[in-house]
């Protein structure tokens, strides 16, 4: 699955209503804000059982095209029929009625509450004499749960679901019929963004199953290897216009990468950049490092490296890179930057001591949301413009326009509140915020964690260009690709331990998925 | 709506609304010098109590305890001098001092035992409360009387005010200085905003916070020892200083720079509030006027505080739509709404 390369079209020709009238059918629909077009015109049809991914870099129009459909937005033109019925333009209750669903990435699941309780919320339950009859109850939430492909006990609570399987629940909910009718198409606004690699398949499952049934889904995500597993074909939106749709049967890879940032892509490749000669000096050394999550952890990276580690999630991963760096406590083991040792559990004096860290969840341990995009900028390295007696705000802004032009944020205004810039452009700005301690050992944890395909490019890039100035740089990411294009070597973790390390040819996603599965010990690879 | 600021700075056109309509209604009695000078001195100790609690605010804990620290201090200070006969500058300091180390106290209990704040001030104000009547023996004090306690606060200076009201300006323009202008400052406000991240960002959260608790603390004393003086000891004003505090710090919170608690914007509001019920008081005269509004402003600045992210998305959607467009894919408001 992994793998971008194979190419599998599924397609379910048997289930299909043939000869019906198209499930969507978007004729000419335009959405200006202002002075500035969202979305052009745009034609689009989809058939019944037809699974169709919407795909565009931030900013392309998806958001606006899917809330035109749910009735948020009213569109300035154009009509869209569903099942041959027309929409009334921004109308939330006529999408509904004519059986449009959307699954968002937030699920909307109350994670307290059992499967049942949550599929119930909505509709309400059926009720003999007031008090909610449950056994009719029970059947409804099991056909609503295998109208989504799964069997999960109605008297689960949510929050002890997989991702995946909560997805599920989002969608049977999405698709339970109600007094409107049929649903006839379904809206997943990505929804892997937040899943672990392994859930992924189960939830194209998911998605194959909802189609068979004859439902058309709208499928949008950023990950492109989803598009050749699951969809049929494919739309492209770029700057509010409709680059093509095309069948996915039709495309590759780099023809689909190439539509969707229009050739502008420039990808790194870790073994076209310098090496780094077996006589550079050591910076980051970690001997014996062992915490709750990782055991006997030896690591050396040297000056001008990047190395990787993976591994799937529960294998150490995630924690290795803030246990190194302080944030999680370390047991034994030592830690040592350019010779001088860490002291565990201190991230203040990691970062006096030149590493840098960039957490893996921005939201929680990353980012300081109300605070301006500048103050988060400067947050690690406070001293630079302190000139007694104030912080110079002017020296500040000076610092601050640079990096946003070198890392293209957008909007470029950073005086504005972290939370108004989108996930893509805050990762850019805490990206920033440790380049600009100039460190020596540069830990990056999901460092592309919801950007999108250009602004990727440009992070490899950076992670590439601070190895090459001299830094040494660890990189731990669940995105297998990532770590081939961008690192040296890689470490494949498996129970809290190295299970191998891969380098050069032998970086393969098959290789670190065998590591990674115990399918193959070091020795082997 | 936004070029005149009536946002930002609302508590500016609300002081002109009490001003106005109270100055036509009664202009002889609210129009006079002499209004604005019991309002400013009055005021200037609710205004220090209001930036003692935005220090430990900022780092995202409550001091629920400066109500009985103030108090403690005002009878200490009392006590010293009436009772025991010590001089003016040895009783401050050692009232002071007791306020500093109740401060350190609580930052143990907050950083160290790591009892919640609001929890652990709650309970150590009561403990303070206890120790007055120790020392107060729950009997009132008579007023220290020598010239230079009473100077201390009432000494009249440029423009007819008490130098009470100096004392609060160069509080606010030293906190003002420290909170915007240092990397302390910076520092603060990022422990208040996301500790786990500002943690991450080699921010000692757990320092600041003590220290704001003993900054909290030691002001408090301060405020305590100059409203003895201006107004006599008294066992009970403590209570009455801690909720117009907190209302004047969210109020603040939503003023000059919306969504953090800063020094202007709180001591802006503090007099924006006093105008108010000094007004209805004259035009009245009803005794219940300054528990309802303050109570009322509380509740209110903190729905409006906690409902200014969503104001602060609407404004941005006002702004340039070339610039928002990058916005919409993660729109957190939009996300709320799902068919």
């Amino acid at each position: 699955m992994a793998n971008g390369e194979t190419t599998v079209a599924v397609t379910d020709a048997a289930a299909r209503e043939t000869g019906d009238a198209p499930a969507l059918s978007v004729r000419g629909m335009s959405k200006s804000f202002g002075p500035t077009k969202a979305l052009q015109p745009i034609d689009l049809d989809i058939r019944p059982g037809e699974v169709h991914a919407l795909l565009g870099e931030n900013g392309s129009g998806k958001s606006t095209f899917i809330k035109c459909l749910s009735g948020y937005h009213k569109p300035d033109g154009g009509e869209v029929h569903v099942g041959g019925r027309r929409l009334t333009p921004g109308s939330a209750a006529s999408s509904h009625a004519l059986g449009c669903r959307f699954v968002h990435q937030d699920l909307g699941l109350i994670g307290t509450e059992t499967v049942l309780d949550n599929l119930n919320l909505g509709g309400g339950y059926r009720t003999v004499l007031g008090t909610i009859d449950g056994r009719a109850a029970r059947r409804t939430a099991l056909a609503d749960l295998e109208r989504a492909g799964v069997d999960i006990d109605p008297k689960r609570v949510v929050s002890t679901l997989s991702p995946a399987r909560q997805t599920a629940v989002a969608v049977a909910r999405a698709l339970r019929p109600d007094d409107s009718g049929q649903p006839r198409l379904l809206v997943l606004d990505e929804p892997t963004a937040r899943l672990p690699q392994k859930e992924v398949a189960q939830l194209l499952d998911i998605v194959r199953s909802v189609a068979r049934a004859g439902v058309a889904v709208i499928y949008v995500t950023h990950r492109i290897e989803e598009v050749f597993a699951v969809a049929e074909t494919v739309t492209v939106l770029r700057d509010g216009r409709k680059v093509a749709t095309r069948a996915v049967a039709d495309l590759d890879r780099p023809a689909l990468v190439d539509l969707l940032v229009g050739g502008e892509l420039d990808a790194v490749d870790a073994e076209h950049s310098a090496q780094p000669g077996a006589g550079a000096p050591v910076l980051l050394s970690v001997e014996n490092l062992t915490s709750v999550e990782v055991t006997a952890i030896d690591l050396e990276v040297r000056q001008g490296e990047v190395v990787g580690i993976a591994g799937i999630t529960g294998s150490g991963r995630e924690t290795l890179l803030s246990t190194i760096f302080g944030g999680v406590p370390r047991e034994v083991g030592t830690v040592r930057v350019g010779g001088a040792a860490l002291r565990p559990g201190r991230p203040d004096l990691a970062i006096g001591a030149g590493v840098a860290y960039l957490p893996p969840d921005r939201k929680v341990s990353g980012a300081v949301i109300d605070l301006t995009a500048r103050e988060n900028l400067m947050l690690a390295d406070l001293r630079k413009h302190w000139r007694w007696p104030r912080l110079s705000r002017k020296r500040e802004r000076t610092e601050c326009a640079g990096w946003f032009s070198r890392l293209a944020v957008r909007p470029p205004d950073a005086e504005r509140p972290l939370s108004a810039f989108s996930g893509g452009n805050q990762q850019k700005v805490l990206f920033g915020k440790w380049l600009r301690t100039a460190p020596k050992v540069l830990l990056l944890d999901e460092p592309s964690q919801g950007v999108d395909i250009a602004t990727k490019a440009l992070l490899h890039k950076e992670i590439l260009a601070a190895a090459e100035a001299g830094a040494g740089v660890v990189v731990s990411s669940s995105d297998t690709e990532e770590l081939i294009a961008v690192c040296h070597r890689i470490l494949v973790m498996r129970h809290g331990r190295i299970a191998g390390t891969l380098s050069g040819k032998d970086k393969t996603v098959l290789n670190m998925s065998h590591l990674s599965l115990g399918a193959r010990t070091e020795e082997a690879a | 709506m936004n070029r005149l600021g009536f946002d930002r700075f609302s508590a500016f056109y609300l002081g002109a609304i009490f001003i106005l309509v109270f100055g036509i209604w009664t202009p002889d009695l609210f129009l006079t010098s002499s209004t604005v000078h019991t309002i400013a001195s009055s005021q200037a100790i609710s205004a220090i109590m209001a930036i003692a609690v935005i220090v430990p605010l900022a780092t995202g804990v409550f001091d629920l305890s400066v109500g009985a620290v103030v108090n403690l201090s005002a009878v200490i200070v009392a006590v010293l001098q009436v009772r025991n006969g010590w001089g003016v500058w040895q009783s401050i300091g050692v009232a002071v001092g007791v306020c500093a180390g109740i401060g350190v106290i609580n930052g143990f209990i907050v950083v160290k035992l790591r009892v919640g704040a609001l929890i652990a001030t709650l309970g150590t104000g009561t403990i303070i409360g206890a120790f007055q009547t120790i020392v107060s023996k729950q009997t009132q004090p008579l007023p220290p009387d020598s010239d230079l306690w009473n100077n201390l606060t009432q000494t009249t200076i440029l423009g007819g005010f008490q130098i009470v009201v100096l004392y609060l300006v160069v509080i606010a323009v030293f906190f003002w200085w420290l909170l915007e202008h240092t990397p302390m400052g910076r520092q603060l406000y990022a422990s208040g905003g996301n500790p786990d991240a500002a943690r991450l960002s080699g921010v000692n959260v757990d320092k600041w916070r003590w220290l704001s608790l003993v900054i909290s603390a030691t002001l408090s004393g301060v405020a305590g020892v100059l409203y003895c003086s201006l107004s006599g000891p008294s066992l009970t004003f403590g209570a009455a200083l801690l909720l117009p505090a907190y209302a004047a710090a969210f109020l603040g919170s939503t003023q000059i720079r919306p969504g953090r608690f800063n020094i202007w914007g709180t001591v802006i509001a503090v007099y924006v509030l006093a105008t108010g019920i000094q007004g209805l008081q004259y035009v009245t005269g009803v005794q219940w006027l300054g528990d309802m509004f303050n109570g009322v402003a509380l509740v209110l600045a903190v729905a409006f505080a906690s409902l200014s992210p969503v104001l602060k998305a609407r404004r941005l959607r006002a702004a340039t739509v070339e610039e928002k467009l990058a916005d919409f894919e993660e729109d957190p408001e939009e996300k709320l709404i799902r068919s």
